[in-house]
């Protein structure tokens, strides 16, 4: 029963766990959690609410594509000045789509955007002027150079020569690429690649970056590296960031707020450690062997305090609203009730339960309730 | 006031930017080069005088060698306009077209400067076939007013056969299926444009189809400024005694023809790229 689980964002639990006593739970659990320790972007979540400037402004923003596909249904939210804002959700929430009308290459059904001060529909050029962007999909001009493809950025941003010169050696080295600035971009490796496109999107200084999914596709070395460029730039160039992702530990790492979206709405806004305090902050996790629907009832029978199960596939989750204390006492009771449990463990709560548990899906798509 | 003229240094800087890109990567490799450079070499030092050989020619006061000659700027400059547009399908699809998209520049500059940058390469294919055509024995009028008006005509067919396949390639949208279409638009109307024949042997309703051809306006054009007037070309559309006006009449089809060929492209190019 006490079998080793295995999660999605490689927050192992150990054996350990399910026959500690509370005490030694609590002490193992912030021992093998010490990675997650909160870095100084999520840190900066605890301070006071961005100083008042909002970059970004949004109101009952809709979008309805040809043939009456509704993607986006009136969302609303503020990005502020030197934030990192992400959107999490699944493929087709309406991410793409929301950071393709705040890039201006989608035109909106409904709302009112507006990026740095100018409306996206009436002054699409003003709004240009003032951003970066990096594709879900990988853009480079393939038949040149890295430096070739970052002057021809600077040239059309009307950077000036000698300014553009000066940035794009900075952030080459910022990025580690200036050995390989003058090799064709065929030969560029996929993190190399997305370097150089963050890279080229801060070459003329803007207001807001927008990234959309910036690590998608990347081994998760690449994307550390990735993640930590960027919590480096914001910190020393202060640009505002707006990304979108599906991946949680994108979220929970390097954004300062979320905004969970889901089915083209937007379902949940708060930072992730408040997303996270709302549902719970540790979990307990079971796999049955049974149709979880069979389980539920025998589940309700005991001392849940408030929480709901969460159901995903084979596997039951269980905020723990009353935080660690409550697990071993709900364990003990799982223990000895009918239900019959494959394995079962202790877990922190991630931006996918929360997701689970306001829309019945995982972020990945997978079908919950 | 400063608005406009700021739009206008957008415009321009931005179409500018784009443009010396786009000669950029057609000129990046030997083979593009060549690819360019190659067709009009073939066709005037080889297949024009083996045609003027075999076919002799239709009228003893048109020399057939200068009119196959000419001919062959009226093949090459739509057929190199046509093949660019694979280059339309390939930014869209797997390039930088999304880049340029954001960029401070009006969309309609990246078509535009499409545009350009392959009137830019007609133009050396252009000069490369009266070069060595004359080399090769060809007897082209040189008057000023005679230039303008072959240089009018190829520009013009040059930008309309461009937009047209700007238009294809972003309908299309794939190249295995723009591929086709190359030879079926870019040439086909060539042969029943005048090209090696006149358009009075032509049965009546094809000879009346040729008349909405651009390549029959411009190669017609082409040959009034540099034959010396002794090509029937003219004639043959508009039937009138003035060659001066037949001229004008032809210029004005093709300006025309430009002018809505390039819109239709640019409002296309937008309803394509933005959803």
């Amino acid at each position: 029963m006490n079998k080793r689980i295995e999660e999605e964002d490689r927050m192992n639990l150990t054996d350990e766990l399910a026959w500690a006593t509370m005490r030694e739970r609590e002490e193992l659990i912030r021992s093998n959690y010490s990675h997650t320790v909160r870095t100084s972007s999520q840190e900066r979540a605890d301070e006071p609410a961005i100083n008042g400037d909002q970059v970004v402004f949004v109101r009952d923003l809709r979008k309805t594509y040809a043939g009456g596909i509704e993607a986006l249904k009136g969302i609303s939210f503020e990005v502020g000045e030197g934030e990192i804002f992400g959107m999490l959700g699944p493929n087709g929430a309406g991410k793409t789509t929301t950071i393709g009308i705040l890039t201006t290459t989608v035109r909106p059904s409904g709302g009112r955007v507006l990026v740095a001060g100018h409306d996206v529909v009436r002054d699409p050029l003003a709004v240009r002027r003032t951003i970066g962007v990096t594709f879900q999909e990988s853009v480079l001009d393939n038949d040149f150079s890295g430096l070739d493809n970052l002057r021809l950025h600077a040239r059309l941003w009307r950077v000036p020569r000698a300014e553009a010169d000066e940035r794009i050696a900075a952030l080459l080295d910022a990025m580690d690429l200036t050995d390989r600035a003058r090799d064709g971009v065929r030969t560029y490796s996929g993190g190399m690649r997305r370097r150089l496109e963050i890279t080229r999107a801060l070459l003329a200084n803007p207001r807001v970056l927008f990234l959309d999914e910036p690590t998608l596709g990347l081994d998760p070395t690449v994307r550390q590296d990735i993640w930590e460029a960027i919590e480096q730039l914001r910190l020393r160039y202060g640009v505002t960031v707006v990304l979108s992702t599906h991946y949680l530990e994108e979220a929970e790492r390097v954004c300062d707020r979320v905004a969970i979206i889901h089915e083209g709405r937007i379902v949940a806004l708060d930072t992730p450690k408040a997303l996270l305090k709302a549902l719970g902050e540790e979990a307990v996790e079971l796999k049955v062997d049974a149709d979880p629907v069979t389980v539920l009832p025998a589940l309700a029978g005991l001392r849940l305090n408030g929480s709901s199960p969460l159901v995903l596939g084979k596997t039951i989750t269980i905020p723990l609203a009353e935080g660690g204390a409550q697990a071993g006492t709900l364990m003990d009771e799982i223990r000895s009730s009918s239900v019959s449990v494959a394995a079962m463990g202790i877990r922190r709560t991630t931006l996918n339960d929360a997701f689970l548990k306001l829309t019945g899906a995982g972020v990945n798509g997978h079908n919950g309730s | 006031m400063i608005q406009t003229a700021s739009m206008i240094q957008t415009a321009t800087l931005g179409t500018f930017t784009l443009y010396q890109r786009r000669l950029a990567v057609a000129t990046k490799t030997a083979s593009g080069i060549a690819g360019t450079m190659a067709p009009p070499i073939l066709w005037v030092l080889i297949i024009a005088p083996a045609l003027a050989d075999a076919l002799g020619g239709f009228s003893p006061n048109v020399d057939y060698y200068t009119y196959v000659a000419l001919a062959q700027v009226a093949l090459l400059v739509p057929f190199t306009s046509m093949f660019s547009g694979i280059n339309v399908i390939v930014d869209k699809n797997f390039g930088i077209l999304p880049e340029f998209l954001v960029a401070p520049v009006l969309r309609a500059s990246i078509p535009l400067a499409n545009a350009c940058a392959v009137l830019t390469i007609a133009s050396v294919q252009t000069a490369l076939i009266i070069s060595l055509g004359t080399a090769r024995g060809a007897e082209f009028s040189t008057s000023a007013t005679g230039v303008l008006w072959f240089i009018s005509g190829v520009a013009l067919l040059s930008l309309i056969t461009y937009a047209l396949a700007e238009v294809l390639a972003l309908v299309v949208g794939r190249q295995e299926a723009y591929g086709p279409l190359i030879p079926a638009v870019g040439v086909t109307p060539w042969f029943l444009s005048g090209s090696l024949f006149p358009l009075s042997v032509l049965p009546p309703v094809v000879e009346q189809i040729s008349l909405a051809f651009p390549w029959t306006h411009a190669l017609a054009l082409m040959r009034y400024g540099m034959m010396e007037n002794t090509d029937p070309g003219l004639a043959n559309i508009w039937h009138m005694d003035s060659e001066l006006l037949m001229a004008a009449l032809s210029l004005g089809v093709l300006v025309l023809m430009a002018i809505g060929a390039l819109a239709v492209a640019i409002r296309v190019f937008n309803s394509k790229t933005m959803a």
